[in-house]
This record gives C-alpha cells, structure tokens and sequence, in this order.
C-alpha cells in the first residue's frame, strides 16, 4: 500500500510539516471556542457564569474557615437577633444561631449534594440510555424493564423510607440515596437519541472500518448527542439543588445538625418567623432562585452553541 | 477462483403481529440470490427502489444479518462474524454510502475520519497516519486544509470524495458502492465517477456498484445483474444486458432511460409504450404464479435469464430471427 500511495501522490514524508501547518491554520475553532464567543456575545448569561462560578468558589472556601459544631449551638442571648444587631450581619434564627454562617454552609452542603447526585446519576442514565439504544433487542428490552420498574417506584416515599432506615446518615450517603432514583430521566430522553442516532450511516461507517462498538457508542455516538446531555445535564443540576431542598424542608433531608439551604427555608414553617423574623429564611429562599436561573440561563447559552443556526456570537 | 462468491442468500425480515407478537410472515428482501465477483472488475447491480440492492451490498460488507446462503471470501463464509474478524474481512472489503452527509460523522474532523480504517487495522505512528491521509486527500483531489475541519463545511462532491479516501485507506480488495452518485449532482457524479474509475486503475480495487441509474452502471459495469424483488432477473455483460435483454423488467428499465434526442420524441414515446403493453400483457409468462421471478437459465457462457427453459429459448430464437 505504501509504495502504491508514494507512487501516485506527489506528496511525501518532507511536506508533513508544512501541509500540518497550512492545515492548521485554516482549521475550524474547537467547540470550547464557540462556547466560549457564545457567552462573550450574551451579557446576562455572561453575568450568570460570573455569578454561579464565584458563588459556589466562595461557599466552598468561606465554608472551610467556619466551625459548624459551634456554629449550631443555641444561645437563647440571640434569639432572633435582628439583622445588623448583636454582631450578626444577616441576624440569626430562633436558636440564636447565625444566618449568615449557616447560609454559607447550608449553600456548601446543598450544593455539594446537587453537584454530586448530578455527576452520579447523570453519568449513569447517560451510559444507560446509550447501552439500551444502541444495541437494540433484547438487551434495550430488559433494560428498559428495570427502567419501568424503577419509574413505578414512589420516588420521595423510597427516600423518605430509606433515610429513617438508615442510622447516622450524612451529605454523601444522601447523595448516594438521591442518585438510586434520578437517573431514569436523563436514561429515557439519552436513549430516544440513541435510537435515532444508530440508525445513522456514519454509525455503519465506523463498523465497517472495523471500529469496536464500545467505542462506537462513547466516541461517535455520544459526541453527536453532546449538546443534549450538556443542557439536560444542566437543567438537572438546578432541579436537583430542589431535590434537597426540598426533602430537607420537609424534614428528611440532611440531619438537623447540618444546616443546609432546605433546613433554613423550613423556618418559614413558623408562622412567626414569616411575619416578624423574615431574615431567617428570605435569603435561602432568593439565593435559591438566584441559582436556578442563573443555571438555566448558562443552559440556553450552551445549548444555542450547539446549534450553528442559533448562534448570536462570532462563530469564525 | 472468484474474489467473492455469493450463494444463495437469502435476507428475510420478520413481521410480528397478534396479542403474543409472534412472527406471522415476514419480508423477503433477499430471497436467494447468486453471483461473483472477480478482482479488479467492476459488477453493477441494477433494480429499482426496494428491489434489495442494498440489502444485498450491506450483507456482502457485514452490516446485514443473513438468513441462510453464503458469501465465500477467501475460501470462509463471512456471513458469520468470527470469519469476518478472523480474516481482518472489512480490512479488504469497504463501503461508500449513498448519502455523503450522514456517512460521516459531523462531530469529527476529516482527520480522524480518513484515519479511522487505519487506527483500526494497520496501528501506523502519527507522522506516518497523518502522512497516509495527506497522500489520500491528495489523490481524491483534495487540499490539505481539509485536514482539520468537518464535514459540513464541504460540498457534496467533495464529501463523496472524502467518503471514497476513507472507503481506499487501507487499499482494499472490494469495495461497495451503494449509489455513490446518485445524491449527487450530474456533473459532480461525472468526476466522482472518474474519480473512483482512476483510483480501480491504480489501486486494482473491485467494485460492486449498486445503481438504479442505468446510464452510470454502462459507464462504470463490465458485468450487471437486474435485481427485481428480491431476486436476480437477469445477469450478463454490459454488451449482453444493454443490446440483447431477455427478460421483460430488464426491457422495460432500459425503455426508462431518458433519450435527449428531441426530434425523436414521439418515436421513443411509442417505443416506451409499446415495451409497457408488452410488459403488462405477457406479465404472467415472465413470473410464477406468486409473482416471483424464476430460477436463472444460462442462455450463453455470459447471459443467465430467470425464466422458464423453453420461453428462454423461444425468446432467443426470436431475437436472432430479428437481428
């Protein structure tokens, strides 16, 4: 073959490095680029990156300088000690504790859990949904069997159950318990792509250049959906900083001791607190709405780089 | 010995119906067809849509699964799968598909796309590889800035293109062509066709060219076969099928090639009538009574036509009576 090539093309090994470089600078941007131009072009999702990115860089250090231990003990000196009074910027609630620190950490721990429980359950629907519509058959039909089961399930119930079971629970076993029941959305929506997707003739290509199917399904496959996991995996972030939220206002979320953005809403349960001692759950309550679109506003921009004919910013 | 040698094979697809989804009948999209390939020539297979033409090619490169018959490569049945990876088969046999755009995939480079026949079969360093797909691009006629952009970013003759260096990079032994051309437009066919006509010249490639334009398989085919329900109708070379066809579909395809002789117009006109009143009137003759072709009868060393024994020698006699 060799020898074959060499015979009927003029170029040669001595031109390697002059046509890489030619080739190179008539390349086309890589798609961090075009992400990237994406946000320059869009002030607000701009100031949403800014906003999400330093936030969360500031509760995870902040969090490292505060002693929680301490900062949970009731001192009845500061029950509900207005904002501004007593050396609390933000006030403190009930037990006389610190809204300020708590929300800090509160964010650190209910964001660690949203962060988490999005890594997990979101690699595993992924790899799910991928699986079942690639190969088609029987295996799509038996995974999508444990999928259905799975969905038949009462979601919070489970949870709720298995956190009274389980004794001495903290933020990572939590996640853990979160990521057994939120992967089926992703799974479903990653798996309908897929299915269209293997059908597609550049699928046939890469089998008949001997390509192996593992990686046709990580290397071919998932990088054409990419932009659909980008935004649903996004989407799910803001959704799952809720979930926590949500379980911990009822009460069986993370344990009281553990001040989380749920805990602190739940104080808005008193009707005391909602009319006189609004300081004790109005910040974690508009922190959160502050995230969460925040959050999807980061998601549109992704998602219009994705698709060239939506594009506001400078592609070349 | 032939370079790959067909046996009846047959492509059926199921059809499940009733409570327990059980097969009831199914498709015979491939029902027992036969034929070789030798190297270095180029064997047209002709029909119309839904004929199984490229059912036919997919189960000759592996992407189809058979449901009984034989593809003889190299003296193994490739139809089952440990045969083709033990033989490295898609290292010798390669595809060009029909749609340019969707046989390359958007989220790689041209790089990466030419290069990944031989990531897989032949481990080259990364100056070398690199090399190899300049020199391809080179001989598809194509610069070296395509090296690091997409596909979309091309039209679709160079695409095409593209898609016959990724389908030459490991110099195969046979490649199918599943209507390479016919997204394309006429002038572009012309030089992709040229294209892969000078790349059979000086690689020795084979190709099983699958067309249902007529006028491109007499510019590329020594042999042909008409394929017509899942079944071969007919089998000659281009001088056998083009001057002397035997079998009603065959007439009845060559009478729908457009002529761009004007003042004949009307003459082709009846001709082209003439050859569908024929066709609807003596239909049964020419199919069983399930409206299936019939077993292929050797008329000469080179022509095979599926008809009954005696009709083809009738239908012979009447074509020397007339020449």
């Amino acid at each position: 073959m060799e020898e074959n090539l060499n015979k009927h093309s003029n170029i040669s090994a001595a031109d390697l490095d002059r046509l890489t470089k030619e080739a190179s600078e008539e390349a086309t941007p890589s798609s961090a680029k075009i992400i990237w131009n994406e946000f320059k072009a869009d002030k607000p999702a701009m100031g949403a990156l800014i906003i999400v990115i330093g936030f969360i860089l500031f509760v995870m250090i902040a969090a490292l300088f505060i002693n929680t231990p301490k900062m949970m003990e009731t001192n009845i000196m500061n029950y509900n000690a207005a904002p501004g009074s007593n050396g609390f910027l933000f006030g403190a609630d009930t037990g006389g504790r610190s809204v300020g620190q708590q929300l800090i950490v509160g964010a650190r721990n209910s964001i660690g859990i949203a962060i988490g429980l999005t890594l997990i359950s979101s690699t595993f629907g992924i790899c799910w949904g991928l699986i079942s519509g690639y190969f088609n058959g029987y295996i799509d039909w038996g995974m999508q069997r444990v999928y259905d089961f799975m969905m038949m399930l009462p979601m919070t119930m489970m949870i709720i159950v298995l956190v009274t079971i389980i004794k001495n629970y903290n933020a990572v076993t939590l996640t853990f318990i979160f990521s057994i029941f939120y992967w089926e959305g992703t799974s479903r929506l990653i798996r309908s792509r897929t299915l269209s997707e293997s059908e597609k003739d550049y699928v046939a290509a890469a089998k008949t250049s001997g390509t192996s199917n593992f990686k046709i399904i990580f290397k071919e496959i998932m990088p054409n959906i990419s932009s659909l996991i980008i935004v649903d995996t996004t989407l799910s972030f803001a959704e799952n900083i809720g979930v926590e939220t949500g379980l911990s206002y009822l009460g069986f979320g993370l344990p009281i001791q553990t001040p989380s953005l749920g805990t602190l809403i739940a104080n808005a349960n008193d009707p005391n607190n909602i009319t006189q001692y609004w300081w004790t759950w109005l910040p974690a309550a508009i922190l959160i709405i502050i995230l969460c679109l925040s959050i999807s506003y980061i998601g549109q921009v992704v998602r219009r780089s994705a698709d060239a004919s939506q594009r506001h910013g400078i592609t070349d | 010995m032939s370079l790959i040698e067909i046996k009846d094979l047959k492509v059926h697809y199921p059809i499940r119906s009733g409570f327990w989804n059980r097969v009831t009948d199914s498709v015979k999209a491939v029902d027992g067809i036969s034929f070789n390939i030798e190297a270095g020539e180029t064997y047209g297979l002709v029909g119309e849509s839904g004929s199984g033409k490229s059912t036919t090619g997919k189960s000759v490169v592996g992407l189809e699964k058979v449901t009984s018959g034989s593809i003889m490569y190299k003296g193994k049945d490739i139809t089952k799968k440990s045969n083709r990876n033990h033989l490295d088969y898609n290292h010798d046999v390669q595809m060009i598909f029909q749609d340019s755009l969707s046989s390359l995939n958007p989220r790689k480079r041209i790089e990466d796309i030419i290069a990944e026949p031989l990531r897989n079969f032949e481990h080259l360093s990364k100056d070398d590889e690199k090399l190899r797909v300049l020199q391809l691009l080179d001989i598809v006629g194509l610069d070296a800035d395509a090296l690091y952009k997409y596909p979309h970013q091309f039209s679709g003759g160079q695409r095409q293109r593209i898609g016959v260096a990724r389908a030459v990079a490991t110099n195969p032994k046979l490649i199918i062509a599943d209507e390479p051309v016919s997204a394309l437009d006429l002038s572009v066919q012309a030089q992709v066709l040229n294209f892969m006509k000078k790349i059979q010249r000086e690689f020795g490639i084979s190709y099983l060219f699958i067309s249902h334009d007529l006028g491109v398989v007499r510019h590329m085919c020594n042999n042909i076969a008409i394929m017509n329900r899942g079944r071969l109708v007919e089998i000659g070379t281009r001088d056998d099928i083009y001057n002397h066809p035997l079998h009603i579909y065959t007439k009845r395809l060559l009478a729908a090639i457009p002529e761009t002789n004007v003042s004949q117009r009307k003459a082709h006109r009846e001709a082209r009538l003439a050859v569908e009143q024929v066709y609807r009137e003596q239909q049964d003759k020419y199919y069983d009574e399930h409206g299936d072709a019939y077993p292929l009868v050797q008329v000469s060393p080179t022509h095979a036509v599926a008809l009954p024994e005696a009709l083809a020698q009738q239908i012979v006699q009447e074509g020397e009576v007339k020449a």
